[in-house]
């Protein structure tokens, strides 16, 4: 990895920031002048690649760091893993496809898409089958929505654990999805009226189920076949994907070959064993689906180490909520004793990250940065003293917790927990 | 357009002219935003309720006014208060359902387009027999409608079913079986095919297929197919799933959740065991062996004690399992943190400076740092 700028960012981390940041981020030298400047470089006299030598873009070589990683001790297995979002490198509200987070439960299908289908059956006036080419037909919509999984920041409900935003909350990313409403599917069937759930299934290894309310359904639920603009990346469920805006992850079913009608959840694996919330006093919280307000900040952060010294600084966060638009962010340096109103920019879209940030001048000493989340529903983003105040340490999901960064001297950051 | 549509518009046409600015919407683009409703209300003849309430007749009447729809507290108190469905009460409430009557059940987000409104509101009249009487068209009652001289559709047209015209005018075929109601499009599932993937089953056996297997059966299958993961007695391979035992540990510092401690219901280990076990080899057993490794794993939980139970389709609701009772609603939102709503503070929130009390590097799991070869605590799922 970070072949291009021949340092190992993840050495540079561990082996402190003082000599490589400075690598990372060579200043104009002064006085007898600038090399970059003063000799005339090989892309300034020689020909570059022409078009078509890359039929399908990728990034610079410079941006190889950018990618996702895993963290190989939590799961027995790859196929059915997660990997987290680089976070701490992107800006703006909108994921790169091939940087969206992965959650497969047995690996990735490769379907050929005229092989897919998608059903409807159970309490509708008539069972009907849609093959690709039919779902095209219909009128479409174009919706931004942040996803989330319901176990982001799980692993920092005993204490700070993991040193990067990528790790402690990447489980995340927000793209524009093409797609049918789930309404207008359902209309060609017509649903009974004892029909009061849906059961949405994968075709994957998997056949991955949840249940979802027919008001959810009938709502704002989206088959998207799309994202950002080309068709979904295999490990978003090509060809085709529920969206379920503002609730968690899990329920946007991958791969989407069957919707089914019922009056009753069916209470599958992912909605009792999993993806319920254990509580201090043994019961368990089910059907938690909406993902609460939530922040982070991105940069600086463990990954991110200030390089430049003192001066002028951006801090910059993520913000979103299941419950539509964020109102506003507000960022401490000192570790929640005092707060200031971070500037929120880019388009405010409900259901859709946001990008916040905060511009000072860095005095070069310690900060201990956090952010503060408010959505419109007046919800405001807790502490992780007042969630396991409540929930204890064993929820694993649902943590949005307010996170909190020590920035030292050196421009290093540590994943923390303060008084 | 179907020329019937045409002749019973123009009629409606005539009556809109002494209503309001607003609601001067065509009927014809209005049965085409009415798809966006067809998912959960139906209007014409034959009509019934749907998710939500059929929408005949709805001009003049009372919100929450049919006897037996189960509108929500809302819907009746809106009527109470003397909401009373016309084009400018309609309008508004489907410009923003949840602003107009807060509470209503109706999960759909609004109209934002002002003609796409006017529209449907037009299209929606005509199936209102107070409409249909100041003009002489009745959908509804099946009254056949005089031809108006604006029309210039053959009258015989207009005795098609409302139902069949709505559908028409929307450019379906539903009078075909087996096609969408609204665009026409899909074609009907067969038996088999929705029993080849209707595979689901619920607490109260729903979807059981006929079968029955042993615990015994059970165990030569398990030993086979499943204890490589998940161990001999299902204690768990590694990160591989613990299946069984944790018992009474759900409120201990790490608590146990397998089967017999925490799942709640009998139903998800065979719908599981079915869909997607064994790992890799998905779909490969037979049914009696999803009944016979079900009924293993209640014998390694202790909820059978007998070696030769047999678990069937007959007797498989009758068990349950000892954390049913254990699972509540979400309430997250009664929560102190949340149920305050408050704005939070901004100066001297706290009474001394912040101090580190906790350190990621202390344990030092991150991968990549520089001993990554620890594992840390925790799940994904």
């Amino acid at each position: 990895m970070g072949k291009g700028n021949g340092i190992d960012r993840r050495r540079l981390l561990t082996a402190g920031l003082a000599a490589g940041g400075a690598a990372l981020a060579p200043r104009a030298v002064a006085g007898e002048g600038d090399p970059a400047i003063l000799e005339v470089q090989d892309w300034t006299r020689y020909l570059g690649d022409g078009v078509q030598a890359r039929p399908y873009g990728v990034p610079s070589e410079f941006e190889a760091h950018v990618v996702r990683r895993d963290v190989e001790w939590l799961t027995a297995a790859t196929e059915s893993s997660v990997n987290f979002t680089p976070i701490h490198e992107l800006d703006g509200i909108i994921t790169p496809n091939g940087l969206c987070f992965e959650r497969h439960h047995a690996g990735i299908a490769e379907i050929d898409p005229a092989d897919h289908r998608l059903m409807i059956n159970g309490l509708v006036d008539q069972p009907l089958v849609f093959t690709m080419e039919d779902l095209k037909r219909l009128p479409r919509e174009n919706r931004v929505y942040f996803l989330e999984c319901a176990a982001n920041s799980g692993m920092e409900w005993r204490g700070s654990q993991l040193n990067g935003a990528q790790y402690t909350h990447g489980m995340v990313h927000c793209v524009m999805y093409t797609g049918v409403p789930l309404r207008t599917i359902l209309g060609e069937a017509g649903i009974k009226a004892s029909g009061k759930w849906v059961l949405a299934e994968g075709a994957d290894a998997s056949v991955m189920t949840r249940s979802i309310p027919i008001e959810k359904a009938v709502d704002d639920c989206l088959v998207a076949f799309m994202m950002n603009g080309e068709a979904l990346r295999p490990e978003q469920g090509y060809p085709l994907r529920l969206v379920v805006p503002g609730w968690e992850g899990n329920m946007w079913v991958k791969w989407l070959r069957r919707i089914e009608v019922g009056d009753l959840p069916w209470h599958q694996r992912e909605e009792t064993s999993k993806y319920t919330d254990l509580l201090p006093n043994g019961k368990a919280r089910r059907f938690t689906w909406v993902m609460d307000v939530k922040s982070v900040i991105t940069s600086p952060s463990p990954q991110m180490p200030i390089s430049h010294g003192p001066g002028p600084l951006v801090i910059s966060g993520l913000a979103w909520s299941g419950n539509g638009r964020i109102t506003r962010v507000d960022v401490s340096l000192d570790g929640g004793r005092n707060w200031r109103r971070a500037r929120i920019d880019g388009p405010s879209l409900p259901k859709a990250l946001h990008r916040f940030y905060l511009d000072i001048d860095w005095d070069g000493r310690d900060l201990l940065l956090q952010s503060r989340a408010i959505d419109e529903d007046g919800f405001v983003q807790p502490s992780k003293e007042e969630l396991r105040a409540v929930r204890g340490e064993n929820s694993i999901y649902h943590n949005n917790g307010i996170q909190t960064w020590h920035v030292k001297p050196d421009g290093s950051s540590e994943n923390v927990e303060v008084s | 357009m179907s020329k019937s549509r045409k002749s019973l518009l123009a009629a409606a046409a005539a009556s809109l002219l002494a209503l309001p600015a607003h609601a001067q919407g065509d009927p014809d683009n209005g049965a085409q935003v009415f798809k966006k409703c067809l998912a959960c209300h139906a209007v014409g003849e034959n009509a019934k309720h749907k998710v939500g309430p059929h929408l005949n007749d709805l001009f003049g009447r009372t919100a929450g006014g049919l006897g037996d729809y189960k509108y929500s507290n809302a819907m009746h108190e809106a009527g109470e208060n003397g909401l009373v469905w016309e084009d400018e009460t309609l309008h508004d409430y489907l410009a923003d359902p949840r602003g107009a009557v807060k509470g209503t059940k109706m999960a759909f987000a609004g109209l934002k387009k002002e003609d796409e409104l006017r529209d449907v509101v037009a299209y929606l009249r005509t199936f209102s027999s107070e409409d249909a009487a100041a003009t002489g068209a009745s959908p509804v009652s099946g009254q056949e409608p005089e031809p108006t001289p604006q029309s210039d559709a053959p009258d015989v047209a207009a005795t098609e079913p409302a139902a069949a015209q709505a559908v028409a005018a929307a450019g379906g075929t539903a009078t075909e079986p087996g096609v969408g109601l609204a665009y026409g499009l899909g074609r009907r599932a067969t038996e088999d095919e929705v029993a080849a993937w209707d595979i689901d089953v619920r607490p109260d056996g729903m979807g059981l297929p006929d079968g029955s297997g042993t615990v015994g059966e059970g165990d030569m299958l398990f030993q086979e197919q499943c204890a490589s993961c998940h161990g001999v007695f299902g204690e768990g391979a590694g990160r591989w799933p613990v299946l069984a035992g944790g018992q009474g540990t759900l409120t201990d510092e790490r608590p146990e959740k397998t089967i017999g401690s925490f799942w709640p219901y009998l139903s998800t280990v065979f719908d599981y065991i079915r869909r997607a076990m064994p790992f890799g080899n998905a779909h490969s057993l037979t049914d009696d062996e999803v009944y016979a490794l079900t009924a293993y794993l209640l014998y390694m939980n202790d909820v059978v004690a007998d070696e030769e139970f047999e678990l069937s389709k007959e007797n498989f609701s009758e068990i349950e399992l000892p954390n049913a009772a254990n699972f509540i609603d979400d309430d997250r939102d009664s929560e102190p943190h949340y149920a305050a709503k408050a704005d939070p503070c901004m100066r001297d929130c706290k009474d001394t400076p912040a101090e580190i009390v906790m350190r990621a590097r202390i344990l030092d799991v991150t991968p990549g740092s520089v001993d990554d070869d620890g594992a840390g605590a925790g799940a994904v799922d």
